[in-house]
Protein backbone atom coordinates (compact mmCIF):
# COMPACT_ATOMS: atom_id res chain seq x y z
CA UNK A 1 0.00 0.00 0.00
CA UNK A 2 2.96 2.22 0.71
CA UNK A 3 4.70 1.59 -2.47
CA UNK A 4 1.24 2.36 -4.30
CA UNK A 5 1.28 6.25 -2.87
CA UNK A 6 4.80 6.88 -4.47
CA UNK A 7 4.79 8.70 -7.95
CA UNK A 8 6.58 6.35 -9.24
CA UNK A 9 4.15 3.06 -8.76
CA UNK A 10 1.17 5.79 -10.12
CA UNK A 11 -0.03 4.04 -13.66
CA UNK A 12 1.98 5.69 -15.87
CA UNK A 13 -0.37 7.88 -18.24
CA UNK A 14 -1.10 6.47 -21.35
CA UNK A 15 1.72 7.51 -23.68
CA UNK A 16 -0.13 8.02 -27.06
CA UNK A 17 -2.57 10.63 -25.56
CA UNK A 18 0.17 12.18 -24.09
CA UNK A 19 1.62 12.37 -27.63
CA UNK A 20 -1.25 13.27 -29.12
CA UNK A 21 -1.67 16.06 -26.81
CA UNK A 22 2.03 16.98 -27.39
CA UNK A 23 1.65 16.98 -30.78
CA UNK A 24 -1.33 19.30 -31.08
CA UNK A 25 -0.15 21.49 -28.52
CA UNK A 26 3.07 22.05 -31.00
CA UNK A 27 1.02 21.84 -34.11
CA UNK A 28 -1.35 25.06 -32.16
CA UNK A 29 1.83 26.52 -31.33
CA UNK A 30 3.56 25.76 -34.61
CA UNK A 31 0.45 27.61 -36.64
CA UNK A 32 0.60 30.55 -34.15
CA UNK A 33 3.99 31.10 -34.87
CA UNK A 34 3.36 30.78 -38.81
CA UNK A 35 0.73 32.87 -38.77
CA UNK A 36 2.78 35.71 -36.56
CA UNK A 37 5.49 35.58 -39.03
CA UNK A 38 2.87 36.02 -42.35
CA UNK A 39 1.27 39.06 -40.74
CA UNK A 40 4.70 40.63 -39.44
CA UNK A 41 6.17 39.97 -43.46
CA UNK A 42 2.73 41.39 -45.13
CA UNK A 43 2.88 44.23 -42.31
CA UNK A 44 6.88 45.38 -43.64
CA UNK A 45 5.84 44.55 -47.38
CA UNK A 46 2.69 46.98 -46.87
CA UNK A 47 5.19 49.71 -45.09
CA UNK A 48 7.50 49.42 -47.47
CA UNK A 49 5.22 49.69 -50.19
CA UNK A 50 3.70 52.71 -48.44
CA UNK A 51 7.11 53.90 -47.58
CA UNK A 52 8.00 53.98 -51.40
CA UNK A 53 4.74 55.99 -52.46
CA UNK A 54 5.22 58.44 -49.60
CA UNK A 55 8.72 59.36 -50.51
CA UNK A 56 8.03 59.47 -54.47
CA UNK A 57 5.09 61.63 -53.94
CA UNK A 58 7.65 64.22 -52.15
CA UNK A 59 10.13 63.95 -54.83
CA UNK A 60 7.25 64.84 -57.19
CA UNK A 61 5.95 67.69 -55.66
CA UNK A 62 8.84 68.66 -55.16
CA UNK A 63 9.95 68.56 -58.57
CA UNK A 64 6.37 69.63 -59.61
CA UNK A 65 6.46 72.94 -57.50
CA UNK A 66 10.38 73.77 -59.31
CA UNK A 67 12.10 73.48 -55.21
CA UNK A 68 13.86 70.40 -57.23
CA UNK A 69 16.96 70.31 -55.44
CA UNK A 70 19.05 69.10 -58.61
CA UNK A 71 16.70 71.98 -60.38
CA UNK A 72 17.51 74.57 -58.14
CA UNK A 73 21.21 73.85 -57.90
CA UNK A 74 21.19 73.80 -61.94
CA UNK A 75 19.44 77.23 -62.36
CA UNK A 76 21.40 79.03 -60.07
CA UNK A 77 24.69 77.79 -61.45
CA UNK A 78 23.62 78.86 -64.60
CA UNK A 79 22.31 82.17 -63.98
CA UNK A 80 25.63 82.28 -61.89
CA UNK A 81 28.08 81.23 -65.05
CA UNK A 82 25.22 83.79 -67.05
CA UNK A 83 25.95 86.86 -64.93
CA UNK A 84 29.64 85.95 -65.50
CA UNK A 85 29.61 85.91 -68.88
CA UNK A 86 27.34 88.63 -69.72
CA UNK A 87 29.05 91.07 -67.47
CA UNK A 88 32.53 90.44 -68.99
CA UNK A 89 31.43 90.93 -72.17
CA UNK A 90 28.75 93.61 -70.99
CA UNK A 91 25.64 92.32 -71.83
CA UNK A 92 23.99 92.31 -68.75
CA UNK A 93 20.37 93.72 -69.57
CA UNK A 94 19.66 90.09 -71.19
CA UNK A 95 21.74 88.29 -68.70
CA UNK A 96 18.36 86.60 -67.30
CA UNK A 97 17.08 85.19 -70.54
CA UNK A 98 17.21 81.09 -70.99
CA UNK A 99 19.18 81.04 -74.56
CA UNK A 100 21.65 83.57 -72.93
CA UNK A 101 22.01 80.98 -69.82
CA UNK A 102 22.36 78.08 -71.75
CA UNK A 103 24.96 79.75 -74.26
CA UNK A 104 27.07 80.90 -71.40
CA UNK A 105 26.97 77.58 -69.41
CA UNK A 106 27.90 75.44 -72.55
CA UNK A 107 30.74 77.72 -72.62
CA UNK A 108 31.74 77.27 -68.87
CA UNK A 109 31.35 73.61 -68.94
CA UNK A 110 32.75 72.19 -71.52
CA UNK A 111 33.06 69.01 -70.25
CA UNK A 112 29.55 68.25 -69.94
CA UNK A 113 27.43 66.65 -72.88
CA UNK A 114 25.23 68.20 -75.13
CA UNK A 115 22.36 66.77 -74.08
CA UNK A 116 22.64 67.37 -70.56
CA UNK A 117 23.33 71.05 -71.51
CA UNK A 118 20.19 71.29 -73.21
CA UNK A 119 18.56 69.83 -70.38
CA UNK A 120 19.72 72.20 -67.92
CA UNK A 121 19.36 75.46 -70.61
CA UNK A 122 15.47 74.47 -70.14
CA UNK A 123 15.74 73.85 -66.34
CA UNK A 124 17.37 77.61 -66.11
CA UNK A 125 14.62 78.85 -67.53
CA UNK A 126 12.16 77.61 -65.90
CA UNK A 127 10.15 75.22 -68.12
CA UNK A 128 9.24 71.80 -66.13
CA UNK A 129 9.84 69.51 -69.13
CA UNK A 130 13.54 69.75 -68.05
CA UNK A 131 15.05 66.66 -67.12
CA UNK A 132 16.62 65.97 -63.26
CA UNK A 133 18.77 63.36 -63.86
CA UNK A 134 20.41 65.31 -66.68
CA UNK A 135 20.55 67.78 -64.11
CA UNK A 136 22.11 65.80 -61.28
CA UNK A 137 24.99 64.78 -63.36
CA UNK A 138 26.03 68.54 -64.10
CA UNK A 139 25.69 69.23 -60.05
CA UNK A 140 28.59 66.97 -59.28
CA UNK B 1 -14.61 60.49 -65.47
CA UNK B 2 -15.10 64.29 -64.96
CA UNK B 3 -13.32 66.63 -66.72
CA UNK B 4 -11.11 67.32 -63.93
CA UNK B 5 -9.97 64.41 -62.97
CA UNK B 6 -8.95 63.57 -66.62
CA UNK B 7 -7.26 66.91 -66.46
CA UNK B 8 -5.01 65.91 -63.23
CA UNK B 9 -4.61 62.49 -64.69
CA UNK B 10 -3.23 63.50 -67.68
CA UNK B 11 -1.22 66.67 -65.72
CA UNK B 12 1.01 63.59 -63.59
CA UNK B 13 1.25 61.20 -66.44
CA UNK B 14 3.43 64.30 -68.29
CA UNK B 15 4.95 65.61 -65.32
CA UNK B 16 6.38 61.96 -64.19
CA UNK B 17 6.82 60.36 -67.87
CA UNK B 18 10.02 61.84 -68.66
CA UNK B 19 10.81 61.58 -64.75
CA UNK B 20 9.85 57.90 -63.65
CA UNK B 21 12.66 56.22 -63.15
CA UNK B 22 14.50 59.30 -61.87
CA UNK B 23 12.11 60.00 -59.17
CA UNK B 24 11.58 56.01 -58.30
CA UNK B 25 15.39 56.06 -58.02
CA UNK B 26 15.58 58.69 -55.54
CA UNK B 27 12.41 57.14 -53.65
CA UNK B 28 13.79 53.75 -53.83
CA UNK B 29 17.29 54.72 -52.24
CA UNK B 30 15.11 56.77 -49.63
CA UNK B 31 12.83 54.46 -48.36
CA UNK B 32 16.56 52.27 -48.45
CA UNK B 33 17.74 54.18 -46.16
CA UNK B 34 14.72 54.15 -43.75
CA UNK B 35 14.35 50.56 -44.25
CA UNK B 36 18.03 49.37 -43.21
CA UNK B 37 18.41 52.16 -40.81
CA UNK B 38 15.15 50.28 -38.48
CA UNK B 39 16.63 47.01 -39.82
CA UNK B 40 20.26 47.44 -37.97
CA UNK B 41 17.55 49.26 -35.24
CA UNK B 42 15.64 45.61 -34.61
CA UNK B 43 19.02 43.46 -34.84
CA UNK B 44 20.68 45.55 -32.80
CA UNK B 45 17.87 45.43 -30.13
CA UNK B 46 17.67 41.27 -30.42
CA UNK B 47 20.83 40.68 -29.72
CA UNK B 48 22.04 43.32 -27.62
CA UNK B 49 21.26 43.51 -23.52
CA UNK B 50 19.35 46.35 -24.05
CA UNK B 51 15.93 44.81 -23.71
CA UNK B 52 14.62 42.41 -21.07
CA UNK B 53 13.60 39.58 -22.40
CA UNK B 54 13.93 38.19 -25.90
CA UNK B 55 11.00 38.91 -28.13
CA UNK B 56 10.70 36.10 -30.54
CA UNK B 57 8.92 38.94 -33.52
CA UNK B 58 12.24 40.80 -33.64
CA UNK B 59 13.71 37.78 -35.68
CA UNK B 60 11.11 37.80 -37.88
CA UNK B 61 10.68 41.59 -38.28
CA UNK B 62 14.73 42.01 -38.46
CA UNK B 63 14.59 39.41 -41.76
CA UNK B 64 11.55 41.05 -43.37
CA UNK B 65 13.04 44.33 -43.25
CA UNK B 66 16.49 43.17 -44.22
CA UNK B 67 14.99 41.66 -47.30
CA UNK B 68 12.95 44.54 -48.33
CA UNK B 69 16.18 46.88 -47.56
CA UNK B 70 17.65 44.32 -50.32
CA UNK B 71 14.80 45.31 -52.47
CA UNK B 72 14.59 48.27 -52.32
CA UNK B 73 18.30 48.88 -53.32
CA UNK B 74 17.46 46.92 -56.14
CA UNK B 75 15.01 49.26 -57.13
CA UNK B 76 17.12 51.79 -56.45
CA UNK B 77 19.28 50.67 -58.96
CA UNK B 78 17.95 49.04 -61.49
CA UNK B 79 15.09 51.95 -62.00
CA UNK B 80 18.58 54.17 -63.08
CA UNK B 81 18.91 51.58 -65.93
CA UNK B 82 15.95 53.51 -67.26
CA UNK B 83 16.48 56.79 -67.26
CA UNK B 84 17.57 58.11 -70.43
CA UNK B 85 19.54 61.15 -69.93
CA UNK B 86 21.98 58.98 -67.35
CA UNK B 87 22.16 56.47 -69.65
CA UNK B 88 23.99 54.23 -66.60
CA UNK B 89 25.34 50.30 -67.72
CA UNK B 90 24.67 47.56 -65.97
CA UNK B 91 28.36 47.83 -65.21
CA UNK B 92 28.28 51.10 -64.29
CA UNK B 93 25.49 50.64 -61.06
CA UNK B 94 26.77 46.91 -60.36
CA UNK B 95 31.09 47.54 -60.38
CA UNK B 96 32.96 49.72 -58.57
CA UNK B 97 34.97 52.61 -59.94
CA UNK B 98 33.21 52.11 -63.47
CA UNK B 99 30.65 54.88 -63.24
CA UNK B 100 32.46 58.46 -64.34
CA UNK B 101 29.71 59.99 -62.38
CA UNK B 102 30.34 61.09 -58.63
CA UNK B 103 32.87 57.71 -59.02
CA UNK B 104 34.00 57.81 -54.98
CA UNK B 105 30.50 58.04 -53.78
CA UNK B 106 28.95 55.53 -56.38
CA UNK B 107 31.65 53.12 -54.90
CA UNK B 108 30.88 53.41 -51.59
CA UNK B 109 27.16 52.94 -52.75
CA UNK B 110 28.44 49.65 -54.85
CA UNK B 111 30.27 48.37 -52.21
CA UNK B 112 27.60 48.91 -49.40
CA UNK B 113 25.05 46.43 -51.74
CA UNK B 114 27.08 43.94 -52.65
CA UNK B 115 28.02 43.46 -49.03
CA UNK B 116 24.69 43.64 -47.68
CA UNK B 117 23.47 41.09 -50.14
CA UNK B 118 26.52 38.86 -49.12
CA UNK B 119 26.14 39.02 -45.06
CA UNK B 120 22.36 39.47 -45.59
CA UNK B 121 21.93 36.36 -47.36
CA UNK B 122 24.94 34.04 -45.47
CA UNK B 123 21.75 33.94 -42.85
CA UNK B 124 20.49 31.17 -45.11
CA UNK B 125 23.65 29.26 -45.11
CA UNK B 126 24.46 29.60 -41.30
CA UNK B 127 24.22 26.09 -40.83
CA UNK B 128 27.36 25.43 -43.51
CA UNK B 129 29.07 28.43 -42.79
CA UNK B 130 28.99 27.71 -39.32
CA UNK B 131 26.79 30.11 -36.73
CA UNK B 132 29.86 31.36 -34.89
CA UNK B 133 31.52 32.13 -37.99
CA UNK B 134 28.46 33.45 -39.61
CA UNK B 135 27.77 35.70 -36.25
CA UNK B 136 31.33 37.06 -36.22
CA UNK B 137 30.87 38.24 -39.81
CA UNK B 138 27.19 39.77 -39.62
CA UNK B 139 29.04 42.19 -37.51
CA UNK B 140 30.13 43.85 -40.18
CA UNK B 141 26.40 44.29 -41.80
CA UNK B 142 26.85 47.46 -39.22
CA UNK B 143 29.80 48.54 -42.18
CA UNK B 144 27.59 48.33 -44.99
CA UNK B 145 25.19 50.17 -43.20
CA UNK B 146 27.22 53.15 -42.04
CA UNK B 147 29.04 52.85 -46.00
CA UNK B 148 24.91 53.06 -47.23
CA UNK B 149 24.69 56.34 -45.54
CA UNK B 150 27.84 57.79 -46.69
CA UNK B 151 26.51 57.06 -49.85
CA UNK B 152 23.39 58.98 -49.51
CA UNK B 153 24.98 61.53 -47.86
CA UNK B 154 27.48 62.22 -50.07
CA UNK B 155 25.92 61.33 -53.96
CA UNK B 156 22.27 61.94 -52.45
CA UNK B 157 20.14 64.74 -54.49
CA UNK B 158 18.01 65.36 -51.60
CA UNK B 159 20.83 65.18 -49.27
CA UNK B 160 21.06 68.98 -48.53
CA UNK B 161 16.77 68.98 -48.03
CA UNK B 162 15.57 69.60 -44.74
CA UNK B 163 13.03 66.80 -44.91
CA UNK B 164 15.52 64.38 -46.07
CA UNK B 165 18.07 65.49 -43.08
CA UNK B 166 15.42 64.98 -40.62
CA UNK B 167 14.25 61.89 -41.79
CA UNK B 168 17.92 60.29 -41.84
CA UNK B 169 18.49 62.17 -38.38
CA UNK B 170 15.43 60.36 -37.18
CA UNK B 171 16.33 56.90 -37.96
CA UNK B 172 19.98 56.60 -38.28
CA UNK B 173 20.69 58.30 -34.66
CA UNK B 174 18.57 55.24 -32.87
CA UNK B 175 20.71 53.19 -34.54
CA UNK B 176 24.01 54.63 -34.11
CA UNK B 177 23.31 55.06 -30.72
CA UNK B 178 22.28 51.16 -30.30
CA UNK B 179 25.68 50.56 -32.20
CA UNK B 180 27.47 52.49 -30.03
CA UNK B 181 26.08 50.58 -26.72
CA UNK B 182 26.88 47.20 -28.22
CA UNK B 183 30.33 48.47 -29.15
CA UNK B 184 31.12 50.34 -25.50
CA UNK B 185 29.57 47.48 -24.07
CA UNK B 186 30.82 44.40 -25.07
CA UNK B 187 34.33 46.59 -24.83
CA UNK B 188 33.36 46.98 -21.13
CA UNK B 189 32.45 43.16 -20.89
CA UNK B 190 35.98 41.93 -22.25
CA UNK B 191 37.87 44.49 -20.37
CA UNK B 192 37.78 42.66 -16.40
CA UNK B 193 39.04 39.66 -18.25
CA UNK B 194 41.72 41.16 -20.21
CA UNK B 195 42.97 43.50 -16.81
CA UNK B 196 42.55 39.92 -15.05
CA UNK B 197 45.14 38.72 -17.04
CA UNK B 198 47.12 41.53 -17.36
CA UNK B 199 47.22 42.06 -13.28
CA UNK B 200 48.06 37.80 -13.34
CA UNK B 201 50.65 38.49 -15.92
CA UNK B 202 52.11 41.68 -14.21
CA UNK B 203 52.08 39.55 -10.73
CA UNK B 204 54.38 36.41 -12.62
CA UNK B 205 57.10 38.81 -13.72
CA UNK B 206 60.15 38.95 -11.68
CA UNK B 207 60.90 41.43 -9.28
Amino acid sequence: MALSDTPTSRPAPDPSARQRDARATAQSKRAALRRRTRRIRRTVAAVTASLFCALFLVVYVQLASGNDPALSATSKKASTAAVTTTSSSGESSEATSSGESQSSESSSASTESSSGESSSGESSSGESSSSPSAVTTKTS
Amino acid sequence: MSPSFTHLTGLLATAVGPHLYWIASRAAGSAALILSSVSVCVGLLMGGHVLKRRWPDLRVTHEALSLATLGAIAVHGLTLLGDGFLNLSLADISVPFVSGYKTLWTTAGIIAFWAMLALGLSYYARGRIGVQRWRLLHRFTALAWILGIVHSLGEGTDAGQAWFLAMTAIVVLPALGLLLVRWFGSARRSRPAGQANTVGGLSKLPG
